[in-house]
């Protein structure tokens, strides 16, 4: 009976900073932001987020963040999932240079990334010359701040978040099992299709609810490839407290933007626990 | 001479909550005896290692190790070696920084410890693999590693939890007897922790079977088969044959079960109406009436299965609801499936248990 | 077909990896441009915008508060982030799952609305000290780092080398710092780069944290690019790189890049 208590005195001191920071840094400052965003001039309100839902400027503001979320999600999967199974099977320095080339790009700063594509992008830049220099185009096309110049620096930045957890998944596959399923019948696209694809799924999912929630929440890589263009939720939450002060209307637009990104969070890690899913 | 014993265990007790692990645990050991706690996960063999080694402290009773009272000293005070389930190799050292581990503690002059550390090594035959990491050992490697390290630092006693299990049965069972020889030879004082009965009667001087939280019974190998103290000692050891009935006659030295299958005679007087467990080890039954003596049991029986396996055949007779397995030489012929027959044992090989307490 | 397959797997791979790459290399390329409009370095190199670095207003500064927010915040949420996640795995913690989804759930909160969600707490409660404001903050931002490496390295780690090294004869104190600290070395480390690189390059968490005197690097950075790019801050960006690129050696070195990427040994 003693040492039990004793250790579970000892766990609780050791958890206790780490739940007093958590709390107080966290919870607390989030709860307060909840709060805030449904105060209005004199107590409770639901202005801020009449504003928000009302308006369709911000209805639009909020698609953009969901559309940029949405298709650089779609374009990060597509090459991310047969990338992952090559680096997987690839070998020795091979094997290295390929790991070293996904994790240099996500150690680096974004800023330094989103920088690095204006240069890439201007019409004086590489891009341009390039396919100017191929014969593609005669004279250059404007890149940077539109939709496609966004698109790019958005799957550069978020690609590496891909990659990392169907790599992972498929690393650990082990190699026999499409054998086992061609032993039982099963052709290389039923294979890829039975086997392949469930065992992979849980990596798969945990990448989209990666990129997904990070695109939604991106705020430099908009702000440098875009511009004023293009308003997402992040660039309008920074705004109202950066510019014109409106500390409820941004908080609203927090608390949305946090409901997004949560969502899909949850509901990715309730789709990678389901029956069908493979573990 | 109590306390003559290099390793004493007195009155031991553990309690974890409602649950009382180890029950007044009484146990000595000469210098140089290898003892092994034999029982089921659960039987608290592996908390009393672990008390002997100090990592769990008792609620009641004394331990003295070499002449010292160790009951409240420090594991890192007592000098014990103990060779973990899981090996436990420190992973950010190479094979000879794990063996000189407890040596650069002592704070012994450097050659020294190297010297020490390749005789060890070389104990264990890994001589050529000190410079290895731990990660590229096979598993009977690791094992190797996890007995010199124990070994290096001379300890008092050398406690193995488990320590084999991990490995495949071939090099398990090679590893029992090279273990046994070694320690041997060195003069060791072991316990080991095991539920493998043929580890314990390869390995051990005497075996302890431990049940609930208390030792069973406590007998050198051949003791223990021969002559089981309870009916979990018989069923945790060998193969055994085992009947259920009540004795209806008794007088010294004698007692008269009926069971279901038959009438039955055991060595030892038990009360008039007690019930009991009868039960005989399968090497020493026969088939056929024609083997049978005055001082015999015998049962009829139906033959269930026959397996020939070259030196000898098995024959299962089912009796009432038990089965008996008889061994007969490969060339006799085995009577068919199916066909009536009669199964004797001597009365002296035949042993009885008090039925309660039985699971 | 299969090998069709393989073939193209193997090519997409290549091209995603020189994709990532590729502003990486026009960031050291541009920064030695011989022109202030980022030419590629064809007909010359130039290093005449590394000379200008100090002489960007504020850059020094920034520098200097953008590694001490890094390496203090880093640190603390080493201590702190370690002993949570022993408690979390060591099984004594009623609801320790509960804890541990707890302790790295700041991870997945958007980096703008913990900044807003911070900055009104500290309005609201009147803390006033934009130093020890970034600090805090950062601490949130680098704790979910440590406490998610951690409990997943202390989960593999087997604490019966801590009895092993009881019976050798160590003490409690030398068991911890000779056995328990060594083995983990290379969470630490992941822990402690990821940790540093979160916080050294956090920009959404920050800029609402700061005042005209404490700016961290990211957003000097951010502002620099919007008023008047040039080369020097290719040079910057480049400097920033190889800081990256020597500490992700460092760990390379010390517990290799397929542990990093997440898988096992």
């Amino acid at each position: 009976m003693a040492g039990l208590t004793r250790e579970r005195r000892t766990a609780y001191l050791l958890g206790l900073p780490a739940a007093l920071i958590t709390a107080a840094l966290f919870l607390v400052p989030l709860a307060l932001l909840f709060a805030v965003s449904f105060t209005g001039a004199d107590g409770f309100s639901l202005s801020a987020y009449a504003r928000l839902f009302g308006s369709e400027h911000y209805l639009w503001v909020i698609g953009n963040s969901l559309q940029l979320a949405l298709i650089t999600t779609l374009v990060t999967l597509v090459i991310a999932y047969p990338a992952s199974f090559a680096i997987a099977r690839a070998k020795g320095v091979w094997r290295s240079l390929l790991l070293g080339s996904l994790l240099l790009p996500l150690a680096a700063s974004v800023i330094v990334k989103a920088f690095a594509w204006t240069i890439l992008l201007r019409s004086t830049g590489i891009v341009n010359n390039t396919l100017i220099a191929l014969g593609l185009i005669h004279e250059p096309i404007r890149m940077i701040f539109t939709e496609t110049a966004l698109v790019i620096g958005a799957v550069n930045v978020f690609l590496p978040f891909m990659i990392l957890p169907i790599f992972a998944v498929v690393a650990q596959m082990d190699e026999r099992l499409t054998e086992a399923a061609a032993t039982l019948g099963a052709g290389p696209v039923a294979a890829f299709w039975r086997v392949t694809v469930p065992v992979t799924l849980p990596g798969v999912i945990a990448g989209i609810a990666l990129v997904f929630s990070l695109t939604v929440s991106a705020y430099v890589v908009p702000t440098l490839l875009i511009g004023e263009r293009y308003p997402t939720l992040p660039s309008t939450i920074a705004k109202a407290y950066l510019l014109t002060n409106e500390g409820s209307f941004g908080a609203a637009a927090g608390v949305v933007l946090l409901t997004i990104a949560l969502a899909v969070v949850i509901v990715s890690s309730r789709l990678g626990k389901a029956p069908g899913a493979a573990r | 001479m109590a306390d003559a014993a290099h390793l004493g265990v007195k009155g031991v007790s553990k309690r974890y909550g409602a649950a009382t692990v180890l029950e007044s645990i009484d146990l000595d050991m000469a210098r140089g005896e290898l003892v092994t706690l034999l029982g089921p996960s659960g039987c608290g063999k592996t908390t009393l290692l672990r008390v002997i080694a100090g990592l769990v402290r008792a609620d009641t009773g004394t331990l003295s190790l070499a002449g010292r009272d160790v009951t409240r000293m420090p594991p890192y005070r007592r000098n014990v070696g103990v060779v973990f389930q899981s090996y436990a190799l420190f992973p950010h050292l190479d094979v000879a920084g794990n063996v000189a581990f407890g040596l650069n503690l002592k704070r012994l002059p450097k050659a020294e410890i190297e010297a020490k550390v390749r005789r060890v090594l070389a104990l264990v035959h890994l001589e050529a693999l000190a410079e290895r990491p731990i990660r590229a050992l096979s598993g009977g490697q690791q094992q190797r590693v996890a007995l010199a390290r124990a070994l290096a630092v001379e300890p008092s006693v050398v406690l193995f939890d488990e320590a084999l299990s991990a490995l495949d049965r071939k090099l398990r069972e090679a590893m029992q007897v090279e273990l046994r020889q070694l320690l041997t030879s060195i003069g060791a004082t072991a316990v080991f922790v095991t539920h493998d009965q043929e580890e314990a009667l390869t390995m051990s001087d005497r075996i302890a079977v431990m049940h609930r939280g208390r030792i069973d019974q406590l007998a050198d190998p051949r003791t223990l088969y021969d002559r089981p103290a309870t009916s979990f000692a018989l069923s945790f050891v060998g193969q055994s044959f085992r009947l259920s009935g009540r004795v209806v006659a008794s007088e010294p030295g004698l007692s008269v079960i009926d069971t279901a299958a038959g009438q039955l005679r055991a060595p030892k007087q038990f009360l008039t109406g007690s019930d009991v467990i009868v039960a005989t080890r399968p090497e020493h039954a026969h088939l056929g009436h024609a083997t049978l003596g005055p001082g015999d049991n015998s049962l009829a029986g139906t033959v269930s299965n026959v397996t020939f396996q070259g030196p000898r055949s098995l024959v299962e007779v089912r009796i009432g609801d038990a089965f008996l397995t008889v061994q007969m030489p490969g060339r006799s012929a085995a009577p068919p499936i199916g066909s009536e027959v009669t199964v004797g044992w001597p009365i002296a090989e035949t042993l009885i248990f008090p039925a309660e307490g039985e699971p | 077909m299969k090998t069709a397959a393989l073939i193209l797997s193997a090519v997409l791979a290549v091209a995603a990896c020189v994709f990532l790459l590729a502003p990486l290399v026009v960031v050291v390329l541009a920064s030695f441009s011989p022109t202030p409009v980022f030419d590629l370095p064809t007909t010359g190199a130039s290093l005449r915008w590394y000379g200008r670095i100090a002489n960007l207003e504020g850059f020094w500064p920034a520098l200097g508060l953008s590694i001490e927010v890094a390496a203090v915040s880093t640190a603390l949420a080493l201590v702190v982030g370690t002993l949570a996640a022993i408690a979390a795995v060591r099984g004594a913690l009623p609801y320790a799952d509960a804890f541990a989804a707890l302790l790295v759930s700041p991870l997945m909160m958007p980096g703008l609305v913990l900044g807003i969600a911070l900055l009104q707490y500290f309005r609201a409660v009147g803390f006033d000290a934009p130093l020890a404001g970034l600090l805090v903050a950062h601490l949130i931002v680098t704790l979910p780092y440590v406490a998610r490496t951690m409990i997943a390295g202390l989960s593999r780690f087997d604490f019966t080398l801590i009895d092993a090294a009881l019976t050798l004869g160590c003490t409690w104190r030398q068991a911890i710092f000779k056995v328990m600290v060594p083995a983990l070395a290379p969470s630490f480390l992941i822990a402690g780069l990821f940790a540093f690189l979160a916080s050294f390059d956090n920009y959404p968490v920050s800029i609402f944290l700061t005042d005209v005197r404490t700016k961290t690097l990211p957003i000097k950075m951010l502002q620099y690019i919007e008023e008047a790019p040039d080369p020097t801050i290719a040079a910057v960006s480049s400097l920033i790189l190889l800081g990256t690129i020597v500490l992700l050696i460092i760990a390379d070195r010390a517990v290799g890049l397929s542990r990093m990427a997440g898988t096992s040994d």
